[in-house]
């Protein structure tokens, strides 16, 4: 008994291994994306297959005894398979949705080769349906360019940056990586003035400068996943209660916790940086119902009545 | 497998009975139970994307059925790949947080492998994107597109029947795209407010996906463009976001020191307005007068929230 998911990777798997003659079980379950003993199953399930007829010469030979002994793969009388299966609609709109979301983050001569790649693709996958899109706030590929060249050339770099408390700054960071996460693209980089690992959004990043100095080795960063924000001991967690027209911060920011009542809703946030949260209240201004702790506010009313000092001296 | 083998090779239409001689683990089933294996294999394979036929041989008996797989459509065609694009289909794999669609890249993936191509994963420094599938619509609602079904579903408490057209994917949302049954018209939905999974309540390839302009219909996700002009007071050294939209002009009112007028436009004034508040004193309104009033109500809001 073979399930669809089976007989569609059997097909691929045929023509594979005559491509990749004396294949490693371990790497070829890999390339298929399943565990070796799924890969022995479907080798035994091969075995049994072949052309019509089912005499001793029509079925597909594999030499199970040196899988067995040496984990080494070798197939033969499959020559009518010798080709892959066409992409399925699923496949091939997974693969265009991967494409096009690396398209987002990738600058210069990696950005061309994801296009071209793109285009082949779509004609040989054949279907007329219409591609899903992808759009990603990555700021300008020229950004992203020298900072994939950078980081290919492992040079420290200066970025003229403005924080998410709108704080503008230039630290200089050893970049690792661009990586995207809730639809932001951000750099993944060591910063050498607070000696930690930082992430810069994309799009707040305004020039990126060589500097010709090596990066040296970083190691390697915690997780950037969506429980990010909990791993810094400095986060506090922070209460709005604000109008129901304020709802779309529910969308943007990170928040822990929503409760929605008929004139108003309550998000609970994690606060890591009092200038994001100073920046947060000031833009929603009138929407704000009440912050608990109450403190929290503090940052933001007094920027606020510093600025109506400007307006009245103004 | 033996079904797929057995139609690949053959060169005219196979009747069944011929199918149930020839093709190993037929020709011991009961007759019963032969009809279910084979429509079931049948339709396995053609749910797989499998273009499995059916014809006559002989055009004066028309009713004569058999079936056939043509290898020019089942077969992968030849396609060559740069080095830039194998290192780009390399990467492809990491990209999904769904580990559906994941599995349904390294598959596509290792076809292209089986056809002589080598994407190689390590070749893109720099890059890890990744896109999320967390909606618990989203899996429903991908399929019936990929199989043009019409699907019901709740939309934030209003139920809807919509022939999905296309998803996109925007700021870390899903959309889609389609045409709404009852309404008649075109309609774009955000999955993460579609309540649960949706209901197919129409048959796989129910529906043509109109020729439509879906850079058009996406665009109506994007911003307006902005058609109001302010004139801004920005700190030095502050505010480089401003500054970079707006640009350096001689104001004709007056210029608190310290401070450099910009012009800068937009598109709606209430979020011109929550804008410039985020930056507290860095930012002040010199004109239009209106832009000025609302955000100083704003920040009088603000003001009296001390503690």
């Amino acid at each position: 008994m073979t399930s669809a998911d089976q007989v569609n990777r059997l097909l691929a798997l045929v023509p594979y291994l005559q491509s990749h003659p004396d294949a490693e079980l371990g790497s070829t379950a890999a390339v298929f994306g399943v565990p070796p003993e799924q890969l022995l199953d479907d080798l035994n399930v091969l075995w049994y297959c072949g052309l019509p007829g089912g005499m001793p010469g029509d079925l597909i030979e594999i030499d199970m005894e040196t899988v067995a002994e040496s984990g080494r793969i070798r197939l033969t009388n499959a020559e009518y398979l010798s080709r892959p299966m066409r992409f399925t609609p699923d496949e091939a709109m997974s693969l265009v949705v991967a494409l096009r979301a690396m398209r987002e983050l990738a600058g210069g001569h990696q950005g061309e080769g994801i296009d071209t790649a793109l285009a082949k693709l779509e004609q040989a996958s054949g279907a007329d349906a219409p591609r899903p899109q992808v759009s990603v706030a990555g700021g300008s590929e020229e950004i992203r360019s020298r900072l994939t060249d950078a980081i290919a050339d492992g040079e420290l770099v200066d970025l003229d940056y403005l924080g998410a408390g709108l704080d503008p700054s230039t630290p200089r960071v050893a970049p690792l990586r661009l990586i995207t996460r809730e639809g932001f693209g951000y750099l993944q980089a060591w910063s050498l003035e607070r000696s930690a690992w930082r992430t810069y959004r994309l799009d707040r990043i305004d020039a990126v400068r060589r500097t010709g100095e090596p990066a040296g080795e970083v190691g390697e960063p915690p997780e950037f996943g969506p429980g990010w924000l909990e791993q810094r001991p400095d986060a506090a967690e922070v209460t709005l209660r604000l109008k129901p027209t304020a709802a779309w911060i529910t969308e943007y920011h990170p928040i822990r916790a929503v409760r929605r009542q008929a004139s108003a809703i309550e998000v609970d946030l994690l606060v890591a940086d009092p200038a994001w949260l100073r920046s947060l209240l000031l833009r929603l201004g009138r929407e704000v119902l009440a912050v608990r702790p109450p403190e929290a506010a503090a940052g933001a009313a007094e920027s606020a009545a510093e600025a109506l000092a400007a307006y009245g001296a103004g | 497998m033996n079904l797929a083998i057995c139609l690949l090779m053959a060169r005219r239409f196979i009747e069944k009975s011929q199918i149930r001689q020839v093709v190993e683990g037929y020709h011991d089933l009961s007759d019963a139970a032969f009809e279910r294996t084979f429509e079931r294999d049948k339709d396995e394979l053609r749910a797989m994307g499998v273009p499995v036929e059916t014809g006559s041989n002989n055009p004066l008996f028309p009713d004569e059925v058999g079936y056939r797989i043509r290898r020019k459509d089942f077969e992968l065609p030849a396609i060559e790949f740069t080095s830039a694009e194998t290192a780009a289909l390399g990467l492809a794999a990491s990209v999904w947080e769904s580990a559906t669609q994941a599995e349904q890249a390294v598959t596509a993936l290792a076809k292209l492998r089986a056809a002589g191509v080598d994407p190689d994963p390590g070749r893109l420094a720099g890059l890890a994107p990744s896109i999320g599938a967390r909606e618990p619509a989203f899996a429903s609602i991908w399929s019936a597109t990929i199989d043009r079904a019409t699907i019901r579903f709740s939309y934030r408490g209003q139920p809807r029947r919509v022939q999905p057209w296309a998803m996109t994917y925007r700021r870390g949302n899903w959309y889609l795209l389609g045409h709404d049954v009852d309404k008649q018209a075109p309609r774009m939905f955000k999955v993460s407010r579609v309540d649960a999974a949706a209901d197919r309540v129409g048959r796989v390839g129910g529906y043509r996906v109109p020729d439509l302009d879906l850079e058009a219909a996406w665009a109506s996700l994007e911003p307006r463009r902005p058609d109001t002009e302010a004139v801004l007071a920005i700190r030095a050294g502050r505010a480089p976001d401003l500054r970079r939209r707006g640009r350096p002009v001689d104001a004709k009112q007056d210029v608190p020191a310290g401070y450099e007028p910009f012009a800068v436009s937009y598109a709606r004034a209430a979020d011109m307005v929550g804008e410039i508040c985020a930056h507290g004193a860095d930012v002040l309104v010199l004109a239009p007068q209106h832009l000025r009033k609302s955000v100083i109500t704003e920040l009088t809001a603000t003001a009296g929230r001390a503690s």
